[in-house]
């Protein structure tokens, strides 16, 4: 390396013999090079597979560029192969030059946007995330979560953005379905009349976005729902709440109703899938489980309260199952609350019994043992609660 | 960055507490600066809501939509009342050739985007769940310039947390961090890990990483 002689302000010109190196990699520095003449090989590892991958710098172009602006370490070793020149670029100098050159900001953009784009591809991948999803399907699960969850707000975005992008696919009758019931205030038919003001029960003593262990009610966001939809979000879904106040509109909408058509055929197939759910269960295969009831539940199989009582007592078993008992929770106290009229609130509420149960919180254990005990008709479950009462008592 | 007023006439959008900027797969056309409020970007995984990150002011979200439209990767809800600043895919060049100081922002931030997507990605890559742990421990150790390795650190970080970095379940995390606490290489805190030598983790990740394809 020769020693670097000033050009452009800031910006130095230097000399390297053949086999220099530049810079290695997690080296820091503030340097950004600009390739002039000769040749310059960037040599990485792969994250995935370990591999070294080699890349020839273009002359004109930048390297050491990413690394020099986040202020992280070089994640390559730059080195030159014969006589090579290149500039050398502080931050500033390199900020003055490509504020008055925005085509190279848009090029460098679409460089990074598209590496970014791969990384996050290979982050899903790590993560098990499928690839092949389909956004539209995507979008209704997202708005069926927090359908089941109680946040009508965010439901009704999800059901909204789902009519206006994907209109004429697989999920939009269900999905103007829900807007109609949220819309008209119909959104759990039949919830039986519980007693949600017990203070938080926190085992954990954590968590700021959810409060492990409660059976809060988001009466609240329920009851400030109608008039949000209302008065916010009129821009997203003029067109949609015009259609929505159209009779003859919805009137061709119902021709796509799920609540007849997919019927029995329908629910067949779901008793497969649960019977399938049930011995993954009894086979301590949870993961598996619990992806089955989800699919009957993506699937819009649960035409009926009984139905999806039954999903998420599965998902809820599974969660619980597998330690997460804060989703188990969630899951028990969407059939309570959502689906009142099923068959399935009884053992829900013994399963949250069970659950305090083997928290040590023998007080709340009992007291839904016995809502559990107490609900007609007398079965099985109402024994085994009432032995449970008796047990912990 | 300052913009002046005009822009915000131009491009100010408001979102009240709570109220969905976007959602998750939704086609995305937009990016937006923060100018006053936070956001917070969530993800529902598993059928449960993830906070994956808050935001505030200068920041930037939905940067991915800049040059192509692309479903959304994740939410962005508002937290408290919200002003933005809304950028159509379309109006990119001439929001540039207007504000190369916003371009040169952007190449910051997608230059910390990917090092930050890769670096979890090297997270995620380990297999043993013990050293995964350790991995984000170090990660946000790396985050905090200011922090001194050479002694014990403290790590404003949950366990739920540590658990979102690493991909892997609250209870394994919870174990995982129960048994360090044990053998006492950290201190654990409800909001809190205390690191006895983080540069011992730092030893065992690297030498695990340089086995790994060996």
């Amino acid at each position: 390396m020769t020693n670097g002689s000033a050009n452009q302000g800031g910006i130095v010109t230097r000399q390297y013999k053949s086999g220099s190196i530049i810079y290695f990699e997690n080296d820091k520095s503030e340097y950004i090079y600009i390739l002039k003449a000769g040749r310059v090989i960037l040599t990485s590892i792969k994250l995935d597979t370990g591999e070294e991958v080699k890349e020839d710098v273009r002359h004109g172009e930048f390297f050491g560029v990413k690394s020099a602006l986040g202020r992280y370490p070089r994640e390559e070793t730059a080195q030159t192969i014969g006589e090579t020149t290149v500039l050398v670029l502080r931050l500033a100098d390199f900020e003055r030059l490509i504020l008055k050159n925005v085509n190279v900001v848009r090029k460098m953009l679409r460089v990074f946007s598209n590496q970014l784009r791969k990384i996050h591809k290979m982050v899903r991948s790590a993560l098990g995330e499928g690839d092949n999803v389909s956004p539209a399907q995507e979008l209704f699960r997202i708005g069926e979560y927090y359908y089941h969850a109680g946040v009508y707000k965010q439901a009704m975005y999800a059901y909204k953005k789902y009519m206006e992008h994907y209109p004429d696919t697989e999920y939009a009758a269900q999905a103007m379905q829900r807007i109609k019931e949220i819309n008209s205030g119909q959104v759990s038919p039949g919830s039986v009349n519980m007693d949600f003001s017990e203070p938080a029960v926190s085992p954990k003593g954590d968590s700021h976005d959810m409060s492990d262990f409660t059976l809060e009610s988001e009466h609240e966001e329920a009851a400030d729902f109608n008039g949000d939809v209302e008065d916010s979000k009129a821009s997203i879904s003029d067109e949609m709440d015009d259609f929505l106040s159209d009779d003859a509109g919805l009137g061709d909408l119902d021709d796509f109703s799920f609540d007849e058509p997919a019927g029995k055929k329908g629910t067949k197939s779901a008793e497969q899938k649960f019977a399938e759910a049930d011995t993954l269960f009894k086979n301590n295969k949870l993961a598996e489980a619990l992806q089955l009831y989800e699919d009957v539940l993506n699937s819009g199989q649960g035409t009926d309260d009984n139905i999806l009582g039954r999903i998420y007592l599965g998902m809820g078993k599974c969660h619980g199952r597998l330690g997460q008992q804060k989703a188990a929770m969630e899951n028990y106290s969407t059939i309570i609350k959502q689906y009142g009229s099923s068959p399935y609130v009884k053992n829900a509420f013994f399963e949250i019994a069970a659950m305090f149960e083997s928290a040590r919180q023998k007080d709340k254990a009992v007291l839904y043992y016995k809502k559990a005990a107490t609900m007609p008709p007398r079965d099985a479950v109402s024994e085994q609660a009432m032995m449970k009462i008796k047990q912990l008592q | 960055m300052i913009l002046d007023d005009n822009f915000f006439e131009k491009f100010g959008v408001e979102y009240a507490p709570n109220e969905i900027i976007f959602c998750e797969f939704e086609p995305g056309n937009e990016f937006y600066f923060i100018q006053a409020g936070r956001v917070k970007i969530v993800k529902v995984i598993n059928n449960r809501e993830k906070t994956l990150d808050v935001l505030g002011t200068g920041d930037v979200f939905g940067e991915m939509s800049i040059l192509e439209e692309e479903p959304r990767s994740a939410t962005a809800i508002a937290m408290d009342r919200v002003k933005l600043l809304k950028f159509h895919r379309d109006n990119f060049d001439t929001l540039l050739q207007g504000n190369p100081q916003l371009a040169y922002k952007l190449l910051l931030i997608f230059s910390k985007r990917i090092y930050d997507a890769k670096r979890r990605l090297m997270i995620l890559l380990l297999e043993e769940p013990q050293l995964k742990v350790m991995d984000v421990l170090i990660m946000l150790a790396e985050q905090d310039p200011h922090l001194d390795v050479q002694n014990e650190i403290s790590l404003p970080v949950t366990a739920q947390q540590v658990a979102s970095w690493a991909g892997m379940a609250d209870t394994e995390v919870q174990k995982q961090l129960n048994h360090l606490n044990q053998i006492d290489k950290i201190v654990l805190y409800a909001d809190r890990i205390v690191v006895r030598n983080i540069r011992d983790f730092q030893r065992m990740v690297t030498s695990r990483r340089k086995n790994m394809y060996s």
